[in-house]
């Protein structure tokens, strides 16, 4: 177990390494020209990721099991915020998605992604071979998810309700829920997300650029430059820092559109960094198969989850696959709170390696059952 | 619910998203790995060409001193957009704020903007900056300014037919400007740069860098003090005399530098759209005359260069009436017999015309062409006229007499004062010209004319003895005795040539002229001054000597050129 804990926490020190220097590289056409100094956002960042890197160690050293206690007071104090960031958030490109607490900036639907995959883990454990009954499996769980879901959709912040209730779906299906269940309750998801961004003409503008780029190409034309990125780029790239997308034809070139600047600088290194995380997500799955009880299992296997889905939704965003939405890349776009967030999460898997290394593989099976057993 | 569900449940998620990697991963690499002609489409679209203008080259005389005759001045035009003009429906309100302020043509500048298809017009070209602030000051949505260099010409009229001027596009139409075009334009530079998203330019990605080449200035052989003066002496002309038009040229004798060259009416380089043709001729080339009296001097030094007659050989002048070949000729005085100096100094017809019988017509002609007649003297200045000379085997029976006194031969007034150059030079035509050289920014001489001889038609003997004989015409008793300069001895003849008209000659209008040289016995500079139909008085002597006085008097003081012919002085030549 300790070599799958080395491997897992060598793909994302790469993954970091890799962000922070091409976060230095891309932002720094857009710090001289907002701040007037390049430096201005990898200073930032690198100070989160300092924090980021205490807090995922500190939650790796941890028993993750003070987690399952820990889940509902957590889901709560994540609904209060996000009602908070309602109220006080300022309005940001036409959004409430951050609450200024000092200095920092934080943002209440990170601390969501996390309060969820808890409270998913400790339910689904909770109910455990219930979970195929309607009210157990399916309404419960929803209730929470509902609330957290409807409040992000509020602020508003398609991406991350999708990923969410898509993450949180996932792990439904994997805790027991029925799949015809889960295919209603997606499929009323999609009918409500569709309805909000009919509402929404901005958001309705994006879809239809998704759908006919060229017929749209005012709205379209973050996607075409990053397209176009990849192209300029070739297989190897024009070289580090030598990107000439990221000089303003591409506005979100240190966050959400930061993969298609790597592709231009790096060429097919991109191609490297969907390996990697396609290593992250076996990784996960292996820690889950082999956690030493539900619990971990099911939080291994969310925090995977929730990761790779972002990392999926990402890349399909700024290759043109998906209508384009306000997510990072996991470990390498500029954000703080997605930083903090998801290295908890990775944290949150080593902890739970480190707990399945501890006793023999028979052991194992053995806690589950004891575990069941003592549920029933 | 149990483990092995659980675990075929997350072994199916796995598997869904090792699918969706992959084809990310696809995806990405179909990105990276598509054709390069693409990316050079998209490489292009970043970048921009821009042209650097650059200055025309200046234009200054003999001396390089600093009266600028020619210069670029920055100015702007005054644009619009029609399309945002138009819907805002602001055409006559521009033209009316705008027309305050500077004068456009309201009609045709209210047809450009009419047009909602454009996206361009002019609305004034040329303004200065005062204008521009002003027209700034209005704010109106849709006009906007462009830079621009204009050509202006700082003393309006003067030397206006040697200079030339340019066009609207920069592009030399006349004179100099026209002729040395291509070394006063220079060439344009060239940036290609990327752009950034906001379309500007990053300075570190710059792909190709053409310095422009700035225009070369161009000397003239022209010196300005002595054009100044001729063209005051010209204009007194025309204020006496009330002619059609008058022209003056002063040629250094020894290399065929042109030191000045004036035609009137002149006209104002800075406005010449509004100017006829016919003002914008360089008559001194452009046109051509029956020379009169003035082509007995070539008639003359041919018969004795062939030696058929002396200076002092006497022919008899039938006392100013005599029938030849069925016409009659007329003397204006009836003389009785006179030498062939005689025939000069009073500018006997009968007399010339039996010289030339004596001297035969084949060799008239062949001296007349080697005097340069009926050919361009080539001369860098464009527009120059032929002349009109006909060849010998078509020329009446009465034609030797005629042409040896002026008549049925056109010349232009560079070809005249060449035969009086050739000469004044011991018998050696120099090919006239007005570019001394041609410098660059740098300092690179371009070009640079060396004198260039074009033929000798009469020998060094002869051209003593010519010469000798036209300083008579300024003496007592000569046709050119106006012409006289105190201190100076002046050689010279005057012409007072009947204008053809309908087949015939006309009676009352003439061309009067001067041609001649100073000093006699060592000559520098051969002067020119043809007036053409003056209103009252016509002869030659009475018109144009006078003129070629002045000229010759401010000329022989201004270039220190002393009695003897020695320069005391050491001004450059």
């Amino acid at each position: 177990m300790w070599k799958i804990s080395s491997v897992l926490a060598g793909i994302v020190l790469v993954l970091l390494a890799l962000g922070i220097v091409m976060l230095a590289s891309t932002s720094g056409v857009r710090g001289e020209f907002s701040t007037g100094d390049p430096g201005y956002y990898v200073k930032r960042q690198f100070v989160w990721l300092v924090v980021a890197l205490i807090v995922g160690f500190v939650v790796a050293v941890l028993d993750y099991r003070i987690w399952r206690r820990l889940a509902f007071p957590l889901a709560a104090g994540a609904i209060v915020l996000l009602a908070a960031v309602l109220v006080v958030g300022p309005e940001i490109n036409g959004s409430q998605r951050w609450i200024r607490v000092g200095a920092l900036s934080i943002q209440p639907s990170e601390i969501a992604k996390l309060a969820v995959v808890l409270m998913l883990s400790a339910w689904m454990t909770h109910v455990g071979p219930h979970a195929a009954r309607f009210k157990e499996g399916l309404l419960f769980p929803l209730l929470g998810l509902g609330l957290i879901c409807g409040l992000i959709l509020w602020e508003p912040d398609y991406g991350t309700t999708a990923l969410i209730a898509a993450a949180a779906l996932t792990m439904m299906f994997v805790g027991g829920s029925r799949p015809g269940h889960l295919l209603i309750v997606g499929t009323v998801g999609v009918c409500v997300m569709s309805l909000a961004i009919m509402q929404d003409a901005e958001r309705s503008e994006r879809i239809l650029a998704f759908l006919n780029p060229e017929a749209n190409r005012d709205a379209a034309f973050q996607v075409i430059e990053a397209k176009n990125a990849f192209v300029l780029g070739g297989p190897f790239g024009v070289g580090l820092g030598n990107s000439s997308q990221k000089h303003f034809y591409l506005p979100e070139a240190h966050t959400d559109f930061i993969l298609p600047i790597i592709g231009e600088e790096l060429g097919s290194v991109t191609c490297v960094i969907v390996l990697l995380f396609l290593g992250i997500l076996y990784c996960g799955m292996i820690v889950s198969e082999r956690a030493p009880d539900q619990f971990g299992r099911f939080l291994a296997f969310g925090a995977t989850i929730m990761l790779t889905l972002q990392a999926s939704i990402n890349v399909g965003v700024v290759t043109g696959l998906l209508p384009t939405k306000g997510l990072p890349l996991p470990f390498i776009s500029y954000g703080g709170s997605s930083l903090v967030i998801s290295l908890i999460f990775v944290g949150l898997v080593l902890s739970v390696a480190r707990k399945s290394a501890d006793g023999p593989r028979g052991d194992r099976s053995g806690a589950a059952i004891k575990d069941r057993a003592h549920r029933i | 619910m149990n483990d092995g569900q659980i675990r075929r449940r997350c072994l199916l998620v796995t598997v869904f998203f090792t699918c969706v990697l992959m084809g990310l991963g696809s995806r990405l690499a179909l990105l990276h790995f598509r054709a390069g002609s693409q990316r050079v489409g998209l490489v292009d679209r970043k970048t921009i060409e821009q042209t650097v203008r650059v200055r025309r080259g200046a234009i200054v005389d003999c001396i390089g001193r600093d009266g600028i005759l020619a210069i670029d001045l920055s100015v702007h035009d005054v644009c619009a957009d029609p399309q945002v003009i138009s819907r805002n429906g602001t055409v006559d309100q521009l033209l009316e704020q705008v027309g305050k302020i500077v004068d456009i043509e309201r009609d045709r500048v209210r047809a450009r903007l009419v047009r909602e298809d454009r996206r361009f017009a002019y609305v004034a070209r040329f303004v200065r900056d005062p204008v521009v602030r002003e027209v700034r000051t209005l704010g109106m949505e849709g006009v906007f300014f462009e830079e621009a260099l204009r050509r202006h010409y700082p003393h309006h009229n003067f030397m206006c037919h040697v200079l030339g001027f340019t066009n609207l596009e920069g592009k030399g139409c006349a004179g100099i400007e026209q002729s040395c075009d291509r070394f006063l334009r220079g060439s344009s530079g060239l940036y290609e740069t990327e752009v950034d998203g906001r379309r500007h330019r990053r300075y570190d990605r710059r792909t190709l860098h053409i310095a422009p080449q700035h225009g070369a200035n161009v000397h003239l052989t022209i010196d300005q003090q002595l054009q100044y003066m001729a063209e005051r002496a010209l204009d007194r002309v025309v204020e006496q005399h009330a002619p059609l038009s008058c022209h003056v040229i002063i040629q250094r004798v020894a290399t065929g530098e042109i030191l000045a060259m004036v035609s009137r009416p002149g006209y104002d380089l800075n406005d010449y759209r509004n100017v006829s043709a016919g003002d914008r001729l360089n008559r001194s080339i452009g046109i051509v005359f029956e020379p009169g009296s003035t082509l007995k001097a070539a008639t003359v030094a041919a018969a004795l260069n062939e030696g058929v007659v002396t200076p002092d050989s006497r022919f008899f002048c039938e006392n100013g009436l005599w029938s030849a070949f069925g016409r009659p000729l007329r003397d204006s005085h009836g003389y009785g017999e006179l030498t062939v100096r005689d025939i000069v100094k009073k500018s006997s017809n009968i007399g010339s015309a039996k010289i030339a019988i004596r001297l035969g017509k084949s060799r008239l002609a062949r001296y007349l062409s080697d005097f340069g007649l009926g050919q361009r003297t080539g001369i860098d200045l464009p527009g120059e006229e032929h002349g009109i000379l006909h060849p010998v085997g078509k020329w009446p029976g009465i034609a030797i007499t005629r042409i040896s006194i002026g008549q049925g031969v056109a010349v232009t007034g560079i070809q005249l004062l060449g035969v009086y150059c050739t000469i004044a030079n011991e018998g050696v035509r120099m090919r006239p010209y007005v570019i001394k050289k041609v410098v660059d920014p740098d300092g690179n001489v371009l070009r640079s004319t060396r004198p260039e001889v074009l033929s000798r038609p009469i020998t060094p003997r002869t051209a003593g003895q010519m010469r000798d004989m036209l300083e008579r015409v300024t003496e007592k008793g000569g046709t050119g005795r106006r012409a006289a300069v105190e201190g100076v001895r002046v050689a010279g003849k005057t012409g007072t040539a009947q204008k053809p008209e309908h087949g015939g000659y006309s009676e009352t209008n003439f061309v009067a002229s001067f041609v001649g040289f100073v000093p006699a016995d060592a000559p520098e500079i051969g002067i020119l001054v043809v007036v053409d139909d003056p209103a009252e008085e016509y002869y030659g002597g009475l018109v144009a000597a006078p003129a070629f006085r002045e000229i010759a008097a401010e000329a022989v003081r201004y270039l220190d050129i002393s009695a003897s012919g020695v320069e005391l002085a050491g001004r450059t030549r």
